[in-house]
């Protein structure tokens, strides 16, 4: 049974059309990334799956149940902005929170604590900082310790430190078997805990599926020697190379089938050409998905 | 419905304007009340408050108290505009949906608001006439006309449902409420003076003109006589504003995007 299954979701805002026949399933225990550039429709999709924005036309199940209230209480949701009562504290909005949940309110000084917030408990939310605003939204997300989790651009407005910290939270929340829906826009912010993707691009379904069905990351290597102009000339015509060019200080350079790095470099010394820097790199999921939307584009 | 309250207690628990708002709406109305009960039973005005029939002794001090506290109900309005547009300010009218509340148990938090604001403001006009009526009467206690306060009650309901309906369909305290008062304040009461004037006694069944209509200013109101249906004809004519403005909350909020 899918957690979450949509059929055909389509929305349009006056003359925009933020979403056109979107269909995907989320597996259970999967991490399922929704990608996408800003305004491509990731938050009007989690918006009308969470019941705040209605869709023009589709269907969707969570739990292989139609969506309603009892289902969306089993799911820790963070759309788009925190959105708590700015003239309550951090403690007394989780109250509110864990009201409306019918559960979670013993669990407040825990997730607090994971989130790094509970010395700023008792003050005002409309004193806190950004980060400290998203990092009460995602308290509020872990409250009650809810088996799917639905995160919108969950490191948004926090520095360095609270994005990591929000990562890790992430893995380890991933690690434990709970599904976990990332729209992010951050493509390295996903890259690495993702099981699942679907990528949209101006309300259109790109593709979904497991990650590695869905994008062929071909490997690349890296290298450099004293002359890289030659080293291109070379390289070339190493058996299956299909490119190789100088980007900055280094080479780039593709192969039909994953490269040998051991071969490659006796293939240079052979050749009288020391190479000073070698490495095997995995394509990133940004290029990967820039490659994807670029070529949609022509 | 226990859950539902419990939250919004949540909510205004340590809500600083909140408690100023209710403690303001439940003092003024009184202060009004013992105000004119005591200008009216003093000095010149003494002899006539006599010719008028006594009006703050029992049975007249309940059509007294309902009319004097009728023109103070926008303090209740005020406070359930605060607490609607809040929820679109702070977006938490998303996040309380998002959280698990059906958009129906958004809407019966405020009705939950209106109801409780009402029995509120019906339990302070109650309590303000028997005290008023046993202080500054000549008789003993006694629940005829009564009825006046109910038609009280009745006003401050479709007020407080106009008042509703304005915020939910405007989602910003300051316009809603400049929009509520100029309502409240002059349009009801200056279209209802054109329908009596061109059309007829169907001018007195505007929303708050009918609650007026029940309650004649008493110390003016007999002096005056003017065409009227019968009282049931106005009470109709308020539960069906009630149920019109509760009817388009409860439509705009299942169908809008939040």
């Amino acid at each position: 049974m899918s957690i979450l299954s949509l059929q055909g979701i389509s929305k349009r805002y006056g003359a925009v059309q933020a979403l056109s026949g979107v269909s995907f399933d989320v597996p259970p225990g999967s991490v399922f990334g929704i990608l996408g550039p800003n305004g491509s429709g990731k938050t009007t999709l989690l918006g009308i799956v969470t019941d705040v924005l209605k869709a023009d036309s589709g269907t969707f199940q969570l739990f292989g149940k139609p969506a309603g209230a009892q289902e969306r209480r089993s799911i820790g949701t963070l759309l788009e902005t925190p959105n708590f009562y700015h003239y309550l504290s951090g403690w007394k909005n989780l109250e509110i929170s864990a009201s409306i949940k019918q559960r979670g309110a013993d669990d407040i000084e825990r997730v607090l604590k994971v989130c790094g917030l509970y010395a700023r408990k008792d003050a005002a939310f409309k004193t806190y900082s950004l980060g400290m605003k998203q990092r009460l939204a995602l308290a509020s997300v872990l409250l009650g310790d809810p088996d799917v989790l639905i995160l919108d651009e969950p490191t948004n407005g926090l520095d360095p430190s609270g994005i990591a910290e929000v990562r890790s939270i992430i893995h380890d929340l991933a690690g434990s078997g709970k599904t976990i829906i990332l729209a992010s826009h951050l493509l390295d912010e996903v890259e690495k805990v993702c099981t699942h993707v679907a990528i949209l691009q101006r309300g259109q379904l790109l593709l979904s599926g497991a990650v590695s069905e869905v994008i062929q990351r071909n490997d690349f290597v890296e290298l450099a020697a004293a002359d890289n102009q030659a080293l291109v000339a070379l390289i070339l015509r190493f058996p299956g190379c299909n490119s190789a060019v100088v980007s900055g200080s280094s080479v780039i350079a593709t192969f039909d089938s994953p490269p040998d790095t051991a071969a490659i470099n006796g293939w240079c010394a052979n050749n009288g050409i020391w190479l000073s820097q070698l490495q095997l790199r995995k394509k990133s999921l940004e290029k990967a998905f820039l490659e994807l939307t670029h070529t949609s584009n022509s | 419905m226990k859950n539902i309250i419990r939250t919004e207690w949540l909510k205004v628990r340590t809500y600083r304007t909140f408690w100023v708002m209710l403690i303001l709406a439940a003092i003024i109305p009184v202060i009004s009340n013992f105000f004119m009960a005591n200008l009216f039973s003093n000095g010149d005005l003494k002899k006539a408050t006599q010719l008028m029939g006594q009006p703050f002794s029992f049975p007249a001090v309940w059509l007294s108290v309902a009319s004097i506290s009728s023109y103070t109900s926008g303090l209740f309005a005020i406070l359930l505009i605060i607490l609607t547009t809040n929820e679109y300010t702070f977006r938490t009218n998303r996040q309380n949906i998002i959280d698990g509340w059906d958009r129906r148990d958004f809407v019966y938090a405020k009705l939950f608001w209106l109801v409780a604001l009402s029995l509120i403001a019906l339990a302070i006009t109650t309590l303000t006439g028997i005290i008023i009526g046993l202080s500054y009467g000549d008789t003993s206690l006694s629940f005829e006309d009564y009825r006046y306060v109910i038609y009280y009650f009745l006003q401050v309901v479709v007020a407080l449902s106009i008042a509703l309906l304005i915020a939910v369909l405007l989602k910003r305290a300051g316009i809603a409420i400049v929009i509520f008062f100029a309502y409240s304040m002059m349009l009801d009461n200056i279209l209802s003076a054109i329908l009596k004037r061109y059309v007829g006694q169907v001018g007195g069944l505007l929303p708050l003109q009918a609650g007026d209509q029940l309650l004649p200013v008493p110390l003016f109101g007999k002096l005056i006589s003017e065409e009227m249906y019968d009282a049931y004809v106005y009470v109709i004519a308020i539960l069906v504003y009630i149920s019109i403005a509760v009817y388009i909350v409860f439509r705009k909020m299942m169908k809008s995007d939040l």
